[in-house]
């Protein structure tokens, strides 16, 4: 009966029972990620399963805007708990859990959820949600605010967006390839596409009986740390209005230079659609380009950075309704200690049809 | 001695400890010059690796040494002089970048843990010798008689001999 009850209920209150209840069946074993202090050589040479970890990653921000779609004053960010537990020697649990305020209330949400075998570096298999690995930043960043130099995420992963589907629902094969001093890595996986809702995975099965696919490839080479290039190639079957559906392949490229003196990061990410039995391509195309520099010496906090970025929609496109647009972004981020820091990012946004909007975001973000 | 010669004598004394005092203010904190070891599990399949192969397992890069043995990464707590070779030549990294690098990959689920952090050397000694998979950096003199751990050559070459990367 509970359990009948619970499907009942409306679907913020599963997820936020959720929620409380992974944190309830949180183990003894329980502690926060981060380096690990030393007990003594018996117990620091004893592995325990599971052994849970928790992260935290949250942000309040004020915005003062000239935009009637971005709202004005103080606004809480997502409180993001990411989850860590090895379960044996080579299989571990990740999970990701959210809380996102809303007009009236705070919505929870399973992010990540996946279970991974670890047969060696070159292959891992693991089945679960996860972010979909396409670019650079949905991967990189994503809910851990803290993580990314800027407040804003770039239009083609912002929040709740559907330029691509940041999420999926599969099975994933990754791991390194082979290559000498080139750090070649793979990632691919099959899983079910786009919801009912395209800006969700399937997460309750897939709409349809095509599954979507993805292959990603990437490389970090040996001789120059914090560089990593990559792209990705992704396709599925979108269903439309009944019976219509529109194949979708996306396409993207990265370059990320991470050292922080300089940061350097370019994604480009293409899709194209497709009404099936008609003729006609939708091609739209995004990137953004965004560069910083941590400052030396006794300005080593401070971190100022830029971001270009332009998103061109193809016109009639039968999935997105959204207008081209370009942002430009120029902010400072100062770390005031290892694991907190505060933004001030102004952003000037011109889109199509509705001209040109300015906003000044203030945050202050941290990972606990 | 004279009056002058005292004062003087005392000013030269003066200068000589304030510039001592300036000296340990202003000097950043230097690797120290004697010899790293690398050191691993003695049933770790590996007897020879290069600076980069040794950079790529401690920055989780290489996770297996081979599909029974995962790496286990063990280094000293801030301010031992490993620490100081560990994060100068190794990682490459200030010690906040480095807290920040291991929170960034365990966020991306690519490491489900940080590198075990001990405070001396004699520990290092008995949790390598003791753990499958594990590595860590020890200064060469350090490493315990009778302690069962292999010592690793970085690029051919053992510590002490000439051109050894990692001091």
């Amino acid at each position: 009966m509970p359990a009948l009850m619970l499907r009942a209920a409306p679907r913020h209150l599963r997820a936020a029972c959720a929620f409380l209840f992974a944190l309830s069946c949180a183990p003894c074993a329980l502690h926060a990620q981060g380096m690990e202090s030393e007990t003594s050589a018996a117990g620091t040479a004893e592995e325990t399963y599971p052994s849970l970890k928790i992260r935290g990653f949250t942000d309040v921000d004020y915005a003062a805007t000239d935009s009637a779609a971005t709202p004005d004053g103080f606004q809480l960010g997502q409180f993001v708990l990411h989850l860590t537990s090895p379960l044996a020697r080579k299989v571990s649990f990740f999970g990701e859990l959210s809380m996102t305020p809303s007009g009236h209330d705070f919505h929870a949400e399973v992010e990540r959820s996946f279970i991974r075998y670890d047969y060696n570096d070159l292959f891992k298999i693991s089945v679960g949600r996860y972010h979909t690995p396409i670019g650079y930043w949905n991967t990189a960043y994503h809910h851990g605010l803290w993580l990314q130099t800027t407040v804003r995420r770039p239009e083609q992963v912002k929040f709740g967006g559907i330029y691509i589907p940041v999420h999926f629902v599969g099975l994933v094969a990754e791991g390194k390839l082979p290559s000498g001093g080139l750090g070649l890595g793979y990632s691919a996986g099959v899983g079910n596409g786009r919801g009912e809702d395209p800006s969700r995975g399937g997460d309750n099965g897939d709409v349809n009986t095509n599954r979507a696919w993805i292959v990603q490839l990437l490389s970090r080479p040996f001789d120059a740390y914090g560089l990593e290039a990559g792209a990705a190639l992704y396709r599925d079957l979108v269903p439309l209005t009944a019976p219509s559906s529109a194949r979708e392949w996306i396409y993207s490229a990265h370059v990320a230079w991470t050292r922080e003196s300089p940061e350097l990061i370019g994604e480009f990410i293409g899709v194209e659609h497709e009404v099936v039995g008609l003729s006609g391509k939708y091609d739209s195309r995004s990137f953004y380009v965004q560069a910083a520099y941590r400052l030396p010496g006794a300005a080593n906090q401070v971190k100022p950075y830029t971001r270009y970025e332009r998103m061109e929609i193809a016109s009639g496109d039968p999935i997105y309704a959204q207008p081209d647009l370009q942002v430009v972004t120029g902010g400072i981020r100062v770390d005031l200690i290892d694991v907190a820091a505060v933004k001030a990012e102004y952003r000037n946004q011109l889109t199509e049809g509705a001209g040109r909007t300015n906003t000044l975001w203030l945050q202050a973000c941290l990972t606990f | 001695m004279s009056g002058p010669l005292r004062v003087r004598a005392r000013a030269a004394g003066m200068a000589a400890a304030l510039a001592l005092l300036l000296g340990a203010l202003a000097a950043p904190p230097r690797a120290a010059a004697e010899p790293m070891a690398v050191i691993v599990h003695p049933d770790t399949p590996v007897e020879n690796m290069t600076l980069a192969e040794v950079r790529r397992v401690f920055l989780g890069e290489r996770q297996y040494w081979n599909a029974e043995t995962p790496v286990v990464l063990i280094v000293r707590a801030p301010v031992a002089p490993e620490r100081t070779v560990v994060l100068d030549r190794i990682y490459r990294m200030s010690e906040s970048q480095f807290k920040q690098y291991w929170i960034a990959r365990i966020f991306r689920a690519e490491a489900t843990s940080t590198p075990k952090v001990v405070y001396s050397n004699q520990t290092i000694n008995e949790l390598v010798s003791a753990i499958p998979g594990a590595i860590s950096l020890v200064r060469a003199e350090a490493i315990l008689p009778g302690t069962k751990v292999k010592r690793i050559k970085i690029d051919g070459l053992l510590p002490g001999e000439a051109n050894y990367p990692l001091r």
